[in-house]
């Protein structure tokens, strides 16, 4: 009897056709799960161990008294944005309003370079020639020719390189050259004459500028003194704990060595190590503990010595951008006193010995705002300016794609004809075939240059940020990343206006709705779940990119300057994909900062998959009702 | 609109008297292919005012696209084209380029096979066709609201709850809200295409009570495939084959007694 629905075809290794194809498919799946899973667990773990790691690092830096040297540091850094703001408005003054002076004195100078080099000669014949007339009056013959030669013949641009000097005075000039006397080196009355009424004129402005300047010198010679002394007590602690550690490498090298002076050599070298059960940290920062009186007493110094200064300060200038300059110091010193009380009270809570809770610690990685690496000092790990800065940029570049790709979504969709379909369909989606580095290179080139010079337009003044500092920040970026998003958030946005059922549209319409009523009223609300999941998809694809803010964002890091209102989006700022793409290639495995990277990597990680559970949650809640 | 177009508004729109034509149908021809091929040919039809007119015929022989002739519905398709004659309504072609497709479905609406409440609450399903003519005051809309519901022999039902979604309601109520929906704008001409085939019988006879109620108010053009709806409903029945207009006469000559042999072979059930 013949056999029936039996399998046909050939088995190898006792599996058939359809199970090698059941396998392939299955195995692929399985594998990349498993791929996933390993990477997982990979970042976590690594990222994890940055705490206790951290912890550590921050009790050190604690118990060397480092801490408590960082708030005079601080105190210093802050102190010096006024002293620079200070001068910037000096000199502006100085080139604004003596910039005839200025002139006449630096072109006498630039006038001396020539002179005494190609004149050695002639003025060695002077200094020979004092005691003899006869002689004297021929080398001072021989010196002004050769001066009125070097004079005329010198060019214009190249001695008054600023342009400062008009023609008067350039002649002036010329003619008071002859005065010269090289052997006493005195300048000549006219630019003695210059350098005096220069002087004069910024007198007040000069002396308020020097009391500013040194009114922290009390402040920063006991920061100097400090730091030596906490860098040291931190280095040494280091070094100790790992001296058992080098200790028992030293012996077990000495071990296999063959040589035997060498060999005792090692040993006794080993041996010198001393393993002290505690570092004496309380001996060793005595000093700074001791110390607090004469902070405070430099900080009490520093504010009557800078209010006396700032009172000072002249408050009619010639130079615009001068006043301005000064009236931010004005604006800002009442702020920085204030917070001089508070930083010094703070750092008078300090003491080698206090508690430091492990939640404590950990919270200076998430709302630190410095990261600072690779320093000398100490290493600052502080996520909070990455963080704002990849939120600002995406935030900026969503605002922007948006309008523009839900819009698209829906012209093409909705109103266009089917050859504008054709065209602008893909076009949008070919945008997402520019690779990001060749964004980037454009961001910078033209964007960056396009914008600044649009950012110095008199008549755009008023929009906040403008005229912008710097060619690379927040906004150029976030343009950029804007475009990216655009094709992700088009392409979603399609897709859910085309799933609306014709019959919504149908229905509007044969009410009496016009097109774009119909969109407004039925269209979009019934796609708003799709719409809104598209654009969350969107900022996760913009907070992950990495290349276009790595070359764009003007990586500084630095909290935004939240007094430049709306302006902050025309700072530089840095990212937390930005980060990890620049120092990842040249940190240690293991290390504290390798491991920190880890731990941004895995914020990164967790912030795009709430992004994405959130919108898949969206499409199902609202989908359903 | 500029001043010398005409437009369809009710305050000048001729008022019909019963039996007078307020659909008139001349030589209609229609492609879906810029005209390469003809669906409908050579039409011509006067459909009366204040009756129930039912257009019958084996699928596809263009019942759906003479209906949706007649609000330009067929503006949606790109190549679609009017190649001969044409349709006037309340004496005006609404096919002449000053005629906005927009303002004639304010007096010609539509009703379709498959219910499509939009995923709004029911009231505002309702008030929809008002609020996109621009009518926001609250009073006006409440009272359309509850009128065109009362008419479509909603309102009892669905009184308690307008602020919940009309995709609650059954299949049968969806419809009913989908004629209180078309009705709440007061046009003066109905179009339904099939609107019972999604239903069950007990739903499909509550439609049929409530075109005899609208009847009076309304002149309706009804699709149907069911004969016996057709009687029950209609005054007038137009019977189309392959794109023509076999015959056209009072419902009960057509079922009744049929000059064409084709219409009787329809109606009788011995093809369709
Ligand atoms: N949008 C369209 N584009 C092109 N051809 C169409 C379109 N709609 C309908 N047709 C064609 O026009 C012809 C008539 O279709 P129509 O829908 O008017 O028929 P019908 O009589 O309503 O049929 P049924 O009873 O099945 O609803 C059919 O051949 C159909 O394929
Ligand atoms: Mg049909």
């Amino acid at each position: 009897m013949a056999k029936h629905f039996q399998r046909t075809g050939r088995k190898l290794l006792g599996i058939d056709r359809q199970g090698w194809i059941k396998g392939f498919f299955g195995g692929n799946a399985t594998l990349s799960i498993i791929i996933l899973f390993l990477i997982c667990f990979f970042l976590i773990t690594e990222a994890v161990r940055f705490f206790p790691q951290h912890h550590e690092k921050l009790q050190l830096h604690r118990k060397s008294g480092q801490e408590y040297v960082n708030h005079i540091i601080t105190e210093m850094n802050e102190y010096s944005q006024l002293v620079s703001l200070t001068n910037q408005a000096y000199f502006q003054e100085l080139n604004e309003k003596y910039a005839l002076q200025r002139g006449i004195s630096n072109s006498f100078e630039a006038f001396l370079d020539p002179l005494e080099d190609d004149g050695e000669d002639l003025i060695e014949a002077l200094e020979d020639a004092e005691d003899d007339p006869e002689a004297l009056a021929q080398a001072q013959a021989d010196w002004r020719a050769f001066v009125s030669g070097v004079v005329e013949g010198a060019n214009r641009a190249d001695i008054d390189s600023f342009g400062r000097l008009d023609d008067a005075s350039w002649a002036a000039l010329k003619k008071a050259m002859i005065d010269y006397d090289p052997v006493e080196e005195e300048p000549p009355a006219y630019v003695t004459q210059a350098q005096q009424e220069l002087r004069d004129g910024m007198a007040r402005f000069e002396e308020a500028k020097n009391e500013i300047s040194s009114a922290g010198r009390e402040l920063k010679q006991l920061r100097q003194k400090l730091v030596k002394i906490a860098s040291k007590v931190k280095d040494d602690a280091a070094a100790e704990e790992s001296a058992a550690e080098r200790k028992k490498a030293l012996l077990a090298g000495a071990e296999t060595m063959t040589n035997e002076a060498e060999k005792a050599a090692q040993i006794e070298q080993a041996n010198a190590i001393v393993i002290r059960d505690e570092f004496p940290f309380a001996a060793r920062t005595e000093e700074i503990a001791a110390s607090k009186d004469a902070h405070k007493a430099a900080v009490a110094e520093l504010k009557e010595k800078l209010g006396i200064a700032v009172a000072k300060l002249p408050t009619e200038l010639s130079s615009e951008e001068a006043s301005a300059l000064l009236d931010q110091v004005r604006k800002a010193h009442p702020p920085f006193v204030k917070w001089l009380d508070e930083s010094v009270a703070k750092a008078s809570t300090w003491q080698w010995d206090r508690k430091l809770s492990f939640f404590g610690s950990a919270m200076k990685f998430f709302f630190g705002v410095d990261w600072v690496t690779n320093s000398s000092w100490h290493d600052f790990y502080g996520l909070l300016p990455l963080f704002i800065g990849s939120f600002e940029i995406s935030l900026i570049a969503i605002m922007f794609a948006v309008p523009f790709s839900i819009g698209a979504a829906i012209y093409v969709n909705r109103l266009a004809g089917r050859w504008e379909q054709t065209l602008i369909k893909p076009a949008i989606e070919l945008i997402q075939a520019i690779p990001s580095v060749v964004l980037g290179f454009f961001g910078i080139v033209v964007l960056g240059e396009g914008l600044r010079d649009l950012s110095q337009i008199e008549a755009l003044s008023w929009v906040p940020g403008f005229p912008m500092q710097e060619r690379l920040n927040v906004l150029n970026a976030g343009l950029l990343l804007a475009l990216m998003a655009v094709p992700t958030i088009f392409t979603l946005c399609e897709d859910a206006l085309n799933n609306v059922p014709r019959a919504y549209s149908e229905a509007s319409l044969a009410l009496g709705a016009s097109k774009l009523q119909t969109v407004i009223k039925v269209i979009v609300p019934t796609a708003i779940s799709g719409i809104l999941a598209a654009v969350l998809l969107g900022f996760g694809r913009v907070i992950g990119e990495t290349m276009v803010v790595l070359l764009v964002a003007g990586n500084k890091i630095a909290l935004p300057d939240w007094s430049a209102g709306l302006g902050v989006i025309t700072q530089p700022t840095h990212t937390m994909t930005g980060i990890i793409a620049q120092e990842m290639g040249e940190v240690t495995k293991g290390t504290l900062h390798f491991r920190a990277l880890f731990l941004v990597g895995l914020v990164l990680f967790t912030i795009s998959l709430c992004i994405n559970v959130a919108a898949q949650r969206i499409i199902k809640r609202l989908g359903h009702a | 609109m500029n001043d010398d177009s005409v437009t369809l508004d009710s305050a000048d729109a001729p008022v019909m008297g019963i039996d007078e034509t307020i659909i008139k149908i001349d030589d209609l021809s229609f492609s879906y292919d810029l005209g390469k091929t003809n669906t409908l040919r050579n039409i011509s039809l006067d459909i009366p005012a204040g009756k129930v007119t039912a257009f019958i015929g084996p699928s596809g022989c263009g019942k759906s696209t003479l209906l949706r002739c007649l609000n330009r519905m067929n503006d949606l398709v790109d190549t679609a084209k009017v190649t001969t004659g044409k349709i006037s309504i309340l004496d005006q072609d609404i096919n002449a380029p000053d005629v906005e497709a927009i303002e004639l479905r304010k007096h010609v609406g539509m009703v379709f096979q498959k219910y499509n409440p939009f995923p709004k609450s029911i009231y505002e399903n309702v008030a929809y066709g008002l609020r996109v003519q621009g009518i926001k005051n609250k009073g006006v809309l409440d009272e359309a609201v509850e009128e065109s519901l009362k008419k479509s022999a909603l309102w009892s039902e669905v009184k308690d709850r307008l602020d919940s979604s009309a995709l609650g309601l059954s299949g049968g109520q969806q419809q009913r809200l989908c004629i209180a929906r078309t009705i709440a704008v007061k046009p003066q001409i109905v179009l339904m295409d099939e609107p019972c085939s999604a239903l069950d019988p007990i739903a499909t006879a509550r439609i049929e009570e409530l075109i005899a109620e609208l009847r009076q108010e309304f002149t309706i053009v009804i699709v149907t495939h069911n004969m016996q709806q057709a009687t029950r409903v209609s005054d007038r029945t137009a019977f189309f084959y392959l794109g023509e207009l076999i015959e056209y006469a009072d419902t009960a000559k057509i079922f009744g007694n049929p000059s064409k042999k084709q219409t009787e072979d329809y109606v009788s059930g011995r093809f369709g």
